[in-house]
């Protein structure tokens, strides 16, 4: 067992460089600076703070604000100072163990994308799931307002009386059946050529032009509206705002402190992240959408004929893209709508029987 | 000279990532710690190498009272004027408050950074420390951010270089101040070259100025007689962060590690520090720094370390 090391000692008072001899001993370290006298250091008053990877050496320090410090480059000594002081343990590292360190990693690793999993499938839904009723709807509504001046500004909405007296009735079949809500729902039709419907926090929903003219019947018009209403029923905006800031920090928590390029490649994950997110949103306001209708006695075959049109028109009218790139159809979507329909035996109950829908939709 | 290997930093980082998500985030200011820990301890000067004495304690508590300060009021301050259902003065009056603050958190964050980080240094067992005011820094913000108002942007290079002189000429190795003898018309010149050709060279400009703006900076630089020498060229700038978003990108950021560590490399290998440095003058000298600041640019990252 070697005891007498060489080392550098640092007095922390002056940047002098003074090179020393050592001992180790059973209770401490005797020290002899060049030109100085000799002096113990006990185990107990020492800590290491450098010399736990390899390539680094040994620092020991003593003391308080000002310690003094000890610098052996030979890891070697931590081995001799474990095997001549076995009793004073984690104190001082083991290069012993930097081989197991290897083991540990690649573990923490299997452990990083477990956890990360776990938080992204379950944890962060079922915080939004938590969280977002809870959120008073006053705050929704007020965000809402905000939103609804950019989205619909005053002077691009449609006035038209009939068009008006139309969406509050097919609000007012929609949500008659249902329990009673805390919301006040406003349908919003937009002088704009986009083919597209938008629900946004608070209860207000906005149709497009382009979208209205689109629909054939007030039973289609009814089943783009019962889906966005389906949005706000469940606070679908208010849980993506909390599972885009929390993908954010798992992120964050996955990568580090990151600047520069790799920001801009974390926003594109995070949008990916949120996309799982919003699609099964959008199956959640398929299906509840087409309870609704069920529930209003409307025929449940408006809702699936107008997706199926959108869906063949899809490449033939670029417009058509634009509510299928927020509304993505899934082939099972369909699917799943036509069953939900089909498996239903009730009569159907005609919505606005005096209107004639081609007119009522060109009103804007 | 650095001794650094990216895959033992992969290593802290893989186990740091665990720890911090099964915390929920609180092992974040340990996980840093480690971090800095580990690139001080591989940094190496005339044969000794940097120590980092920070705690996570100190961050933690830094970070809490950062949060308390500044980030809870601006917080509410945001809610009052994009949620609440209030008057519209209520609201301007939010906007005022929460403008405000967070235009001051910047100098702050900068200083209590710098503060906290070179408090927390050492070579030779000798520590680093920052004595400047934070008060002279919103006030170099304040005149800065008008300035550079006012001129439509030309006044920056001016107000980057005064603040890189508050910054370096309060900044001490123990007992010995660091200067810095640039001026802002120095830089000036570079900018305006950079802003005219920007168009035509489609922005690859900047990186040649960035360049230069650290030569400018470093080379002014000095540490009682000796100074600092950085020759960082554009071309190896730009090749350095061509590859290093190649890596990123390819590896979706798990090459974060090694990109970190090819940065502080090209740093040192680009900088030197040239003539006698009077070791036997400096002294120990003990200053007190809390780490709130350094709390506060953790969400920044507006400071920048010296050493």
């Amino acid at each position: 067992m070697r005891t007498d090391w060489e080392g550098i000692y640092l007095d922390g008072r002056t940047a002098a460089r003074r090179s020393a001899t050592i001992r180790l001993m059973r209770e401490g370290i005797e020290i002899t600076p060049a030109g100085g006298a000799t002096q113990v250091w006990p185990y107990r008053e020492l800590r290491q703070t450098q010399g736990f990877y390899s390539g680094e050496q040994v620092r020991l320090e003593r003391g308080g604000d000002l310690p003094e410090i000890l610098l052996v480059s030979d890891t070697a000594f931590l081995e001799s100072l474990h095997e001549t002081a076995p009793h004073v343990g984690p104190r001082f590292h083991d290069p012993g163990r930097r081989r197991a360190r290897i083991r540990w990693t690649i573990v923490a690793a299997a452990g990083v994308i477990a956890t990360a999993a776990a938080i992204y499938f379950w944890g962060i839904p079922a915080l939004a799931a938590l969280v977002a009723p809870r959120v008073p709807v006053t705050w929704e509504e007020s965000v809402g307002r905000a939103a609804i001046g950019h989205l619909a500004p005053a002077a691009r909405r449609c006035g038209d009386a009939d068009l008006a007296r139309a969406m509050d009735e097919i609000v007012r079949r929609l949500t008659a059946p249902g329990p009673p809500s805390p919301y006040t729902f406003r349908v919003s039709v937009v002088n704009r050529p986009l083919v597209n419907a938008l629900a946004v926090p608070g209860g207000y929903v906005v149709v497009f032009r382009g979208l209205l003219e689109q629909t054939a019947t007030p039973e289609e018009m009814a089943g783009v509206v019962a889906h966005e209403l389906q949005h706000v029923l469940h606070r679908h905006a208010t849980r993506a705002v909390i599972q885009d800031a929390s993908t954010g920090l798992l992120l964050m928590a996955l990568t580090g402190d990151v600047t520069g390029p790799l920001a801009y490649g974390l926003q594109t994950a995070r949008t990916l992240g949120d996309l799982r997110y919003s699609r099964r949103a959008e199956e959640e306001a398929d299906t509840e959408g087409m309870k609704m209708m069920l529930a209003a006695r409307l025929d449940p075959a408006g809702m699936t004929s107008f997706f199926e049109r959108i869906q063949k028109e899809e490449g033939a009218t670029p417009k058509a893209l634009t509510y299928l790139s927020t509304h993505p159809l899934a082939a099972d979507r369909l699917q799943r709508l036509k069953a939900m329909a089909a498996a239903w035996t009730g009569t159907p109950e005609p919505l606005l029987p005096g209107d004639r829908w081609a007119d009522v939709a060109k009103r804007c | 000279m650095f001794h650094g290997i990216g895959g033992t930093l992969f290593g802290i980082h893989v186990v740091n990532t665990l720890l911090i998500l099964v915390t929920l985030g609180i092992y974040y200011f340990w996980a840093k710690t480690r971090v800095r820990q580990y690139l001080a301890g591989q940094t190496e000067m005339e044969l000794d190498r940097f120590a980092y004495h920070g705690t996570a304690k100190e961050l933690l508590l830094g970070t809490l009272k950062a949060v308390v300060v500044f980030g809870l009021p601006v917080l509410l301050m945001n809610f009052v004027r994009d949620v609440l259902d209030v008057p519209i003065a209520m609201k301007v009056i939010a906007g005022v408050i929460s403008g405000s603050l967070i235009f001051v958190f910047f100098p702050v964050a900068v200083v209590g950074a710098r503060r906290y980080r070179l408090s927390r240094m050492s070579w030779r067992g000798i520590r680093f420390s920052f004595r400047g005011r934070v008060w002279e820094m919103i006030k170099i913000f304040i005149l800065g951010t008008f300035l550079t108002g006012v001129t439509l942007g030309l006044y920056y290079p001016f107000f980057l270089v005064d603040r890189q002189h508050f910054l370096v000429s309060h900044s001490y190795f123990g007992s010995e101040r660091f200067g810095f003898t640039g001026r802002g018309r120095e830089l000036f010149g570079p900018f305006v070259v950079a802003i005219l050709l920007t168009l035509p060279t489609l922005g690859l400009i900047w990186v040649w100025y960035v360049a230069r703006k650290r030569r400018f900076f470093w080379d002014h630089t000095n540490l009682g007689s000796a100074r600092f020498s950085c020759h960082v060229t554009g071309g190896a700038l730009l090749g350095l962060w061509l590859v290093n978003a190649v890596l990123l990108v390819c590896t979706v950021g798990i090459a974060w590690p090694w990109v970190r560590v090819r940065n502080i490399n090209f740093t040192y290998r680009n900088l030197a520090l040239v003539g006698p440095l009077d070791l036997a003058r400096i002294e120990q000298q003990a200053q007190k720094a809390g780490s709130t600041g350094e709390g506060l640019s953790g969400f920044f990252d507006s400071g920048f370390d010296l050493a």
